[in-house]
């Protein structure tokens, strides 16, 4: 019983592990032209990224917006007038940091 | 009276014998592969020999030129703008137009064009051509069966190998694989320049006799091939005659399967 609770645990980590060592997150975001950003999320092997939490900082950490990529792995928020960076957090060590400054049209 | 008749003879027996020496190849270029992110990207259309940016050939109006981006296919005929490509000896009739890439993914782009009557072998040729994009790294489609009449489905994704790797695909003939089937390789040696539309005139590498311009491979019995990449840059592969018409206006038809791929440096 006890061995059998312990493989069912290694088997939980293994999959949960997973994505975390055999894929990349990926995060692209660009300026709609009307006021809001659109962010794309993904993973390297192709996987979708639903579900995965989503950050709109302020440069000092302050979180502005708070959300989820969407069934089509998107993100969409409104420009925030301040200097801003969004974060894909797909994970511990699996989260993709982009700077506002570098999203455009 | 002979004697011309043998120089006539002589002039065409040397055309024969350089034709295969230089490939026509489609192309469907764009200067990057493996973009960072979307944007807006260029493209031009030319019908040419890449290896040495030699003879350009009159593009017709083509039967059809379309994107493939999640699943989903866009018609993209209607954004072709006829331009006069200037190789190194001649100019010839291509096309240019621009398309912008939203988000994360691939896009492949597949060009039927009008087949074309070359006249030193008395056929037409119809390379039907892809040219696959990505941008961010998010494979979405680099693997899918266009459903093209003759295609080289890629095993590797065509916009990231390193130089020194390989490259391998199966050739098909309406979805089905052609074994044995004959492909040519060439390399890209004159960068084409967007804004002037004609080729540089450096060649980046040099060929130390004509095998090396025009390789000639084979796949296997499976149809499929694979090739070592010695160079940065785009290498265009092109499985001849694999298509299922065979015939054109009463003439033989040689419908050829391109695929474009870009390898860079570690």
């Amino acid at each position: 019983m006890i061995k059998n609770g312990l493989i069912a645990t290694l088997l939980i980590s293994l999959f949960t592990a997973v994505p975390a060592l055999a894929h990349t997150p990926l995060c692209s975001c660009w300026d709609e032209g009307d006021g809001t950003i659109t962010c794309e999320g993904g993973f390297s092997d192709g996987s979708s990224a639903q579900g995965v939490i989503m950050y709109v900082n302020e440069k000092n950490g302050t979180t502005l917006v708070k959300g989820q990529m969407n069934e089509f792995s998107e993100f969409s928020f409104k420009k925030p007038a301040q200097a801003y960076t969004v974060i894909f957090d797909a994970g511990e060590g699996h989260a993709v940091e982009v700077d506002g400054e570098e999203i455009t049209e | 009276m002979k004697a011309k008749n043998l120089i006539t003879a002589g002039i065409a027996g040397l055309i024969m014998a350089a034709t295969p020496a230089f490939a026509h190849f489609q192309m469907i270029h764009t200067p990057e592969a493996a973009m960072k992110k979307g944007g807006t990207i260029d493209m031009k259309l030319v019908f040419t020999h890449p290896f040495e940016a030699g003879h350009t050939m009159d593009m017709g109006t083509p039967e059809s030129f379309t994107v493939l981006h999640k699943e989903k296919t866009k018609d993209l005929s209607s954004t072709l703008k006829p331009v006069t490509w200037q190789s190194l000896s001649n100019s010839g009739q291509a096309y240019e137009t621009s398309y912008k890439l939203r988000g994360m993914g691939d896009w492949i782009f597949s060009l039927t064009p009008a087949p074309y009557y070359e006249a030193s072998e008395d056929v037409y040729i119809q390379q039907i051509t892809k040219t696959v994009i990505n941008v961010g790294g998010s494979p979405t489609d680099w693997d899918a069966e266009v459903g093209l009449p003759a295609e080289i489905v890629p095993l590797d994704k065509p916009y990231a190998i390193w130089t020194g790797s390989t490259f391998r695909g199966i050739v098909t003939s309406n979805g089905k694989p052609v074994p044995f089937a004959e492909v040519e390789v060439e390399y890209m040696n004159h960068e084409p320049m967007m804004d002037s539309n004609c080729f540089a005139k450096e060649a980046k590498a040099r060929a130390p006799q004509d095998s090396f311009i025009t390789m000639g491979i084979k796949a296997n019995a499976f149809g499929e091939f694979s090739f070592g990449i010695p160079k940065a840059g785009w290498w265009g592969f092109c499985a001849l005659g694999v298509g299922p018409v065979k015939e054109y206006n009463g003439k033989e038809l040689s419908q050829d399967a391109v695929i474009w791929i870009n390898a860079q440096d570690m």
